[in-house]
């Protein structure tokens, strides 16, 4: 501290006090009261910055600590304060910059140490961190937090053995380890342990188990470690007895059964016929033990064929049936990508109630007599089994009869409804959910569904009436709450109907929240950095850094991420506003027509919203509650480079998520409409790796290569000479129109219909006004592309015609409500 | 259906779940609280295809006045995924890990009084039994039940 006279200097510590004890008021006040007196006393200035930022005044919280830290430069209080500041800002770089320059003129300050390195290690910074951790544990060795930091910190920079080095250091230190377990000291040793086994010192890592097991509290860790440990090193009679043991403690756990497979040499993914029958007795015996798994009566029919599986099939489907398990079908539905067992299954079922129909059991012998619900059940299983193949009718026919049955059965609902969405009566499934809903309004499983269902018809205000039911209801803007309680799902939800509505802006606004809820998990870390060193829960500290480093690679993010570029994208393209489904195909002037009309019809609906608003403003005023002041999302649609900003959400799942092909469809979107060539190759290339038979690829490929064309001489003849080089190896010379005819013969042999609409758009880019992209549309309608005509796939092509101006829309669309006679969309109006 | 102890991966999917459920909700960084201060108390239940369709969040009470006991912040299984016994298991692996690692006597949890469906599940299934009404235990002002198992 710079020299005060004594009254001030005790003064100055109890401000210091103020600040570690969060009363900041009565601080501010001692700070100006020291400061009446020596006004440029730089330390006291740079505080009263920083109690000024904990009472909410950013700006002069900056003035007063730049002010300080120029009246003191060689203050380490003011270059501490300064990075407080920052790191209150979540600025980590300028917070270390400051935290490094105290340090350079205190060497030793703890405290300063302390916070140096939690940025180091928020930030990864692991090189700086293992200095910094280092420093620390020399001065202070007598410290546990100390030495387990500094192997914290090599364990993350990737050296786990300088680790393991740390903490045998550290262990031999300790002379009295209490006799009975001690939670802390035991979460300490099986970090130790999984270090080793990051070695991959197994044998080591095996020994250390023994050596540690009377101080571990976690017996169910070293059992499960043990276990895995005697599989990796071979001695499977072990490892065979260590996972019968974890099974005995939990006979539902699937990685102990797989243990026991693999440990009784059964682990491979094709099984002898001999071996599939030792498995599936191993299942048989673990049934008898242990009557109450679900496991060890399900997992058989994994591995299970022919008669065999038959047989088991047939056990399980009746006694699920009896029960009336709900889930059986979703259970089941993972082995029908084995064709032969879907057609078991199903033939057991419609064997049932042809049997239930007839003599009231599950076969004719009539032997016994099911409940009535069994009838129930079976009816509901069948609905769903055939709304997995996509035949509504007959779907709509099983579960209609199951309604007449027990017409109280929400789960009976729910189906229903799903059956129709997938035949493509958005609304209908909406009025079956919310049907269910009734039956049970104080489930709120049933109303987030019905309420999904709503989104999913673009109903966005009945969703929002229904989603508050379950919200708090003391709290002013219940439909805040969801944000605020971080629920995902809603928000993804009804982004993607805004969009599908072209409500940009709305949808902007959902995307980005969904973001700020991971840059908030992103934050939420940084408390637990030192928290967990204090409790010692260092394996699940050191998975928080990995899930950390993943998260937005989360399907979540990734949803937000792929609407929001879809967004931005659209914003680009067409700055005046999405063009509504009705204006495709339009020509400028017509378009313009419409343009005014709709700006009159929603100019009367803005006035009328405004006010509706402002007189439901004043009520959440009244309750405490905060106004939106841009509902509208306004300032998402207005962002002055919208690329910019899609790039913005591309960036993480380049980095966390290049495995999925999205990732590089939605660069190569980006790049190309910033004519970065290079960047929109680069995308290509890396689609093509993933899967070269992708379909839209190919449409991006035509895209590219018109869009060089096109820039002639602006491209750079570098950038030519690569884009040139590539083309070639992945065309060998071939013009456009025969990379186009090529692709368009193999789409026919494949059968697929997204290839189709793939070379249907590249088609009518390479030859533009032409009848050959409708005639690649249309010929979906041959029977061979019955399997892949989705619902989905006949709207893109129908847009896709619309875009294309063609003449054959409304035939298009007959053809489709053939199709599919219940999708609401391809109904004439 | 796969019952196995919670780890951070979990807490996400453990936030959807308790969204769709459940009144009760909390934000990520409780859910963070919980798996890094008692790791081996939560546990989930996942489909066949990984998803997570039920879950149990638990903690350890640690009132100096009290003697040591566990307490369940929160528990539910997806509708669907009912009749399967899904939250016994779910509580009996979360209680076993309780009485072993952190030598819990009992444990107890809160029930909304109007919530008739889950305290049929705690009392008549769980073996739960009742304490003690907790006037407007809930923030919207609604009594709890306070209810106990002893741990053996």
């Amino acid at each position: 501290m710079r020299e005060l006279p004594q009254k001030e200097a005790n003064l100055f510590k109890q401000i210091l006090k103020c600040y570690e004890n969060k009363q900041y008021k009565k601080g501010f006040k001692g700070a100006e009261q020291i400061l009446k007196k020596f006004p440029e006393h730089g330390e006291t200035l740079a505080l009263k910055g920083l109690f000024c930022n904990h009472l909410d005044k950013k700006e002069e919280a900056y003035e007063f600590v730049k002010k300080g830290l120029r009246h003191d430069l060689k203050s380490h209080i003011c270059w501490h304060v300064f990075g407080l500041l920052y790191r209150s800002d979540k600025n980590y770089e300028e917070a270390l910059k400051c935290y490094s320059q105290a340090l350079k003129i205190d060497k030793e300050n703890i405290q300063i140490m302390r916070d140096f390195s939690l940025l180091q290690i928020h930030t990864r910074n692991y090189e700086g961190l293992v200095d910094t951790r280092h420093q620390l544990l020399e001065l202070r060795p007598q410290n546990r937090q100390y030495w387990i930091g500094l192997a914290i910190a090599y364990q993350m920079m990737g050296k786990p053995d300088s680790g393991v080095k740390v903490l045998t250091a550290y262990e031999e230190t300790l002379k009295d380890i209490p006799t009975k377990p001690d939670y802390e000291h035991s979460e300490m040793l099986l970090y130790h342990n999984s270090l080793l086994e990051e070695m991959g010192d197994i044998q080591a890592a095996y020994d250390h188990l023994d050596a540690i097991e009377k101080h571990v509290c976690d017996l169910k860790a070293i059992r499960e470690k043990r276990a895995q440990f005697l599989l990796a090193l071979g001695r499977q009679q072990e490892a065979e007895a260590a996972y019968r043991t974890l099974i005995s403690h939990n006979p539902d756990n699937f990685a102990y059964i797989d243990g026991l497979q693999k440990s009784l040499g059964l682990g491979n993914k094709s099984l002898t016929a001999e071996e599939e029958a030792i498995v599936v007795g191993m299942f048989q015996e673990l049934q008898k033990e242990y009557p109450r798994s679900n496991a060890a009566k399900r997992l058989p029919l994994r591995y299970a064929s022919g008669d065999s599986f038959a047989s088991i099939a047939d056990e399980y489907l009746r006694s699920m049936l009896r029960k009336g398990v709900p889930s059986l079908f979703v259970n089941l539905k993972t082995l029908y990508s084995d064709k032969t067992k879907e057609a078991v299954i199903e033939k057991l079922a419609l064997g049932y109630l042809a049997a239930l129909d007839k003599s009231k059991g599950f076969d004719h012998s009539g032997s016994i007599v099911e409940p009535p619900t069994a009838l129930l059940w079976t009816l509901y299983f069948l609905a769903q089994h055939y709304d997995y193949k996509r035949e509504s009718d007959t779907a709509l026919g099983y579960i209609n009869r199951a309604i007449e049955h027990t017409p109280t059965l929400v789960e009976l609902h729910m189906t229903k409804g799903r059956i129709l969405k997938h035949a493509g009566d958005f609304n209908s499934a909406m009025e079956s959910l919310n049907e269910a809903r009734e039956l049970d309004l104080q489930d709120r499983f049933i109303n987030s569904k019905c309420t999904k269902y709503m989104l999913r018809a673009d109903k966005v205000a009945e969703a929002e009436k229904t989603v508050i039911l379950f919200a708090r209801a003391d709290i002013a803007d219940p439909l805040h709450d969801l944000v605020d309680m971080q629920a995902q799902w809603y928000l993804l939800e009804a982004g993607e109907s805004h969009l599908r509505q072209g409500q940009i802006g709305k949808a902007l606004k959902r995307f980005h929240q969904v973001e700020k809820h991971f840059a908030e998990f992103t934050e939420d870390q940084l408390d637990f950095h030192m928290y967990c060193l204090r409790k010692m829960t260092l394996r699940a500290y050191i998975s928080l850094l990995k899930l950390e480093d993943q998260l937005r690679s989360h399907q979540s993010f990734v949803r937000a991420a792929q609407g929001a570029v879809k967004c931005y994208v659209s914003i680009f393209d067409q700055p005046d506003g999405v063009e509504p489904p009705e204006m495709e195909g339009m020509t400028e002037a017509e378009k313009k027509k419409f343009r005014s009309k709709q700006r009159k019809a929603e100019l009367k609906a803005q006035k009328e919203a405004e006010e509706k608003k402002a007189q439901a403003d004043q009520e959440l005023t009244k309750k405490g509650g905060k106004v939106d002041e841009d509902p509208e999302g306004v300032k998402y649609t207005k962002a002055e480079d919208p690329l910019g900003e899609a790039l913005k959400f591309l960036r993480p799942l380049q980095e966390l998520a290049p495995e999925r092909i999205e990732t590089h469809l939605m660069g190569f979107e980006i790049y190309i409409r910033k004519n970065k060539f290079l960047l929109a190759l680069k995308s290509l290339l890396k689609a093509i790796k993933i899967d070269a038979e992708n379909a839209t690829l190919h449409e991006q490929l035509v895209r590219f290569a018109l869009a060089v064309k096109k820039a002639g001489s602006a491209l750079s003849p570098a950038a030519k000479t690569v884009i040139d080089k590539h083309w070639n190896d992945l065309y060998k010379g071939q013009d456009l129109a025969a990379v186009g005819n090529s692709f368009l013969k193999k789409s026919e042999e494949q059968g697929s219909v997204p290839h189709l609409i793939s070379a249907a758009i590249a088609s009518s880019l390479i030859e533009p006004k032409n009848d050959k992209a409708e005639a690649i549309l249309f010929l979906m309608a041959d029977d061979k592309y019955k399997s892949t005509r989705s619902l989905e796939s006949a709207l893109v092509a129908q847009k896709t015609l619309r875009s294309m101006r063609s003449g054959r829309v409304s035939e298009f669309r007959a053809k489709a409500a053939e199709w599919f006679p219940k999708a609401t969309v391809f109904q004439s109006v | 259906m796969n019952i196995r102890e919670a780890t951070l991966d979990d807490m996400i999917p453990m936030q959807n779940c308790n969204l769709h459920n459940l009144p009760e909700n909390y934000q990520m960084k409780y859910y963070f609280y919980h798996a890094l201060t008692w790791p081996q108390l939560s546990y989930v239940a996942e489909d066949e295809k990984g998803r997570i369709i039920g879950y149990v969040l638990a903690k350890l009470e640690e009132d100096p006045a009290a003697e040591p006991h566990g307490h369940i912040t929160s528990l539910s299984v997806m509708r669907t995924y009912r009749r399967l016994g899904v939250a016994e298991k779910l509580m009996t692996q979360s209680q076993n890990a309780m009485r072993d690692i952190f030598n819990c006597k009992y444990v107890s949890l809160h029930v909304r009084k109007s919530n008739r469906a889950a305290l049929q599940l705690y009392r008549d299934t769980l073996k739960f039994s009742v304490q003690d009404i907790e006037k407007k235990y809930y923030a919207d002002g609604e009594d709890a039940y306070a209810c106990r198992k002893t741990l053996q």
